[in-house]
């Protein structure tokens, strides 16, 4: 094939990609973005007649969601922070300290295998428990399960990090007199905090992108958290498509930023520190 | 000091630090594996009693295993993955290799890397909305494109061989980009060496990825069918969203199946043997492929 035509097909094909992968997100965008009459024109437009934020103060204000909203916050915060702390407690010891092979491996792997887990199973009895102890449609409810099912990505990312600050560090610390526990304030958590943070701000936007838990776990607004909010714009009778639109922007817009700012580290969390960002 | 007491003092310092990390590890870790284990032991409590407490024996497990939409949702299941993941696999893999061989300003690269990223973040429940967005009836753009909108429109979310390509389509849309980044990462680790010699040997395209850069994409092909097959068995959100599982059950995955099983029937003690079941069959799947993930190679 002629060089030429083969950089035309080439670049055909990642245009088309390109388009195909971006137009459903244009068109959540716009839909967001018409008016309640624009709905109803017989041919569904490509562009907002006349844009308006009329679908974003209905959906957060008129529908309270903004509510939803803030228990997102909440549940996803307190999890991230507590799974964050628990990791950090599993993964001092095992990259710092001198710990049996078999109980480090078994520590690993079982965070791995927790993430194999089909979280329907679990939640079934789940349910069980949190409404016999009285904390079912309550957002320590939600905080704890996230807390669990988060540790596998946490545990992880805190184990790749820890493991690229050397020793010597924190042990020229030790030799200088500081306690462990100093040298740990002083010398390490300040060269952990990069890592402390990209794998937070990884937690957090699967904290706040999950759904099936919350669904299962909260019944009202008062602990219910934006993704439900979403699926119940959805699955109304009657389907206010911009709004709806509105509501799945808002979920999209914050995850989003959120993995831009820590889009080095994504892959490296999602693969379990497989891949690995130069 | 003498030897012996260097290695005495070496030896008692090793073990306190030893003692220490036990001491910081296994409250917190026993803690969250104690958390982790209780469903289990309680699933099973419920799989063999009854709503009285008494034990019944293996009875739910019979009833679970016993109930033809649970080889339905199975088989649709299957039928998904089989969609789903060759499609994302060759896609994902496709791409990578177009980009790699083709695009060679960095600026370029990095912007399709962050783009790439941009389905994976996104939550899976906003996802169904933008599909549902796409394919509805009436108001989605799909049609509207193909220039149907009358009443003979395509029915894309409740017709039954179409709702499940719907539903697959989302899944390739989401999931495509996350198998390219992993390739595209992995073609980067190709020694340069071994492709300028077999370029130099007159190698083409093809040969040199069969001979060459397959051979580095191995391990990585196999984690991401190992991680995607352990997402098609949690698909729930979008589906929901999308479908609810029907028309019928034609889309009721094996996730969406347990759901309904448990509450919208509220039958605890089947939903709990299943639930046990499923949670036992992920256990034996995860110990089979586990040498082929991270944590044994170390």
């Amino acid at each position: 094939m002629p060089r030429i035509v083969r950089r035309i097909l080439t670049t055909a094909v990642l245009v088309v990609a390109v388009l195909v992968f971006a137009f459903p997100l244009y068109y959540l965008v716009v839909t967001s973005l018409k008016t309640k009459a624009e709905l109803y024109s017989a041919v569904p437009t490509l562009f907002p007649q006349n844009p308006t934020i009329a679908p974003y103060v209905s959906v957060l204000v008129t529908r309270g969601m903004s509510g939803l909203l803030l228990n997102s916050v909440i549940a996803g915060l307190s999890a991230t922070v507590l799974a964050l702390a628990v990791a950090f407690a599993i993964t001092y010891p095992l990259t710092r300290l001198p710990i049996g092979r078999g109980l480090r491996s078994f520590v690993l792997n079982w965070a791995l295998s927790l993430r194999f887990l089909p979280p329907i199973a679990v939640v079934i009895p789940y349910f069980t428990i949190v409404r016999s102890v009285g904390l079912y449609n309550q957002l320590p409810a939600l905080i704890l399960v996230y807390t669990i099912f988060n540790l596998p990505l946490a545990i992880w990312m805190l184990k790749g990090f820890l493991e690229e600050i050397p020793l010597e560090i924190e042990e020229a610390a030790l030799v200088d007199g500081a306690t462990r526990w100093r040298a740990f304030r002083t010398v390490l958590l300040p060269l952990a905090s990069t890592g402390l943070l990209a794998a937070g701000i990884i937690v957090f936007a699967f904290d706040w992108a999950e759904f099936l838990f919350a669904f299962i776990l909260t019944a009202t607004p008062q602990a219910m958290t934006f993704p439900v909010g979403v699926q119940g714009l959805v699955t109304q009778f009657e389907i206010i498509w911009n709004d709806m639109a509105a509501g799945g922007t808002i979920a999209i817009v914050i995850p989003l930023l959120l993995m831009l700012l820590a889009r080095r580290y994504v892959m490296t969390g999602l693969t379990f520190g497989v891949i690995r960002e130069k | 000091m003498t030897p012996t007491a260097r290695l005495r003092t070496s030896w008692s310092a090793r073990s306190r630090q030893e003692r220490l990390a036990l001491r910081l590890l296994l409250p917190v870790f026993g803690t969250v594996f104690v958390a982790a284990t209780v469903p289990f032991v309680l699933a099973v409590v419920q799989a063999v009693t009854n709503s009285t407490g008494q034990f019944i024996g293996l009875e739910n497990f019979g009833r679970a295993l016993g109930n033809p939409q649970l080889y339905e949702s199975i088989k649709q299941t299957a039928i998904y993955a089989v969609v789903v993941l060759p499609t994302e696999l060759l896609l994902g893999l496709g791409l990578a290799l177009l980009v790699h061989r083709t695009v060679h300003s960095a600026a370029l690269r990095a912007l399709i890397y962050v783009s790439a990223m941009i389905p994976i973040v996104i939550p899976q429940i906003a996802v169904g909305v933008v599909f549902r967005l796409v394919y509805a009836p009436d108001y989605g753009i799909l049609n509207a494109l193909l220039g149907d909108t009358g009443h003979n429109q395509i029915l894309w979310l409740s017709n039954a061989p179409l709702a499940m390509l719907a539903v697959a389509s989302v899944d390739i849309w989401q999931w495509t980009p996350f198998v390219y980044l992993i390739m595209f990462a992995g073609l980067q680790t190709v020694p340069f060496e071994s492709v300028e010699a077999a370029q130099l040997d007159g190698a083409t395209s093809w040969t040199q990825f069969r001979h060459i850069e397959l051979h580095y994409l191995q391990p990585l092909i196999l984690l991401v069918v190992v991680f995607r097959i352990a997402d098609v068995l949690r698909v729930f959100d979008h589906v929901y969203v999308l479908t609810g599982g029907g028309p019928g059950t034609t889309t009721e995955f094996l996730s969406l199946y347990l759901y309904r099983l448990a509450f919208r029937f509220s039958d605890l003690g089947q939903s709990a043997a299943l639930a046990v079941v499923v949670m036992v069959a992920m256990t034996l799947f995860y110990t089979l492929i586990s040498r082929f993930l991270p944590a044994e190679r170390r």
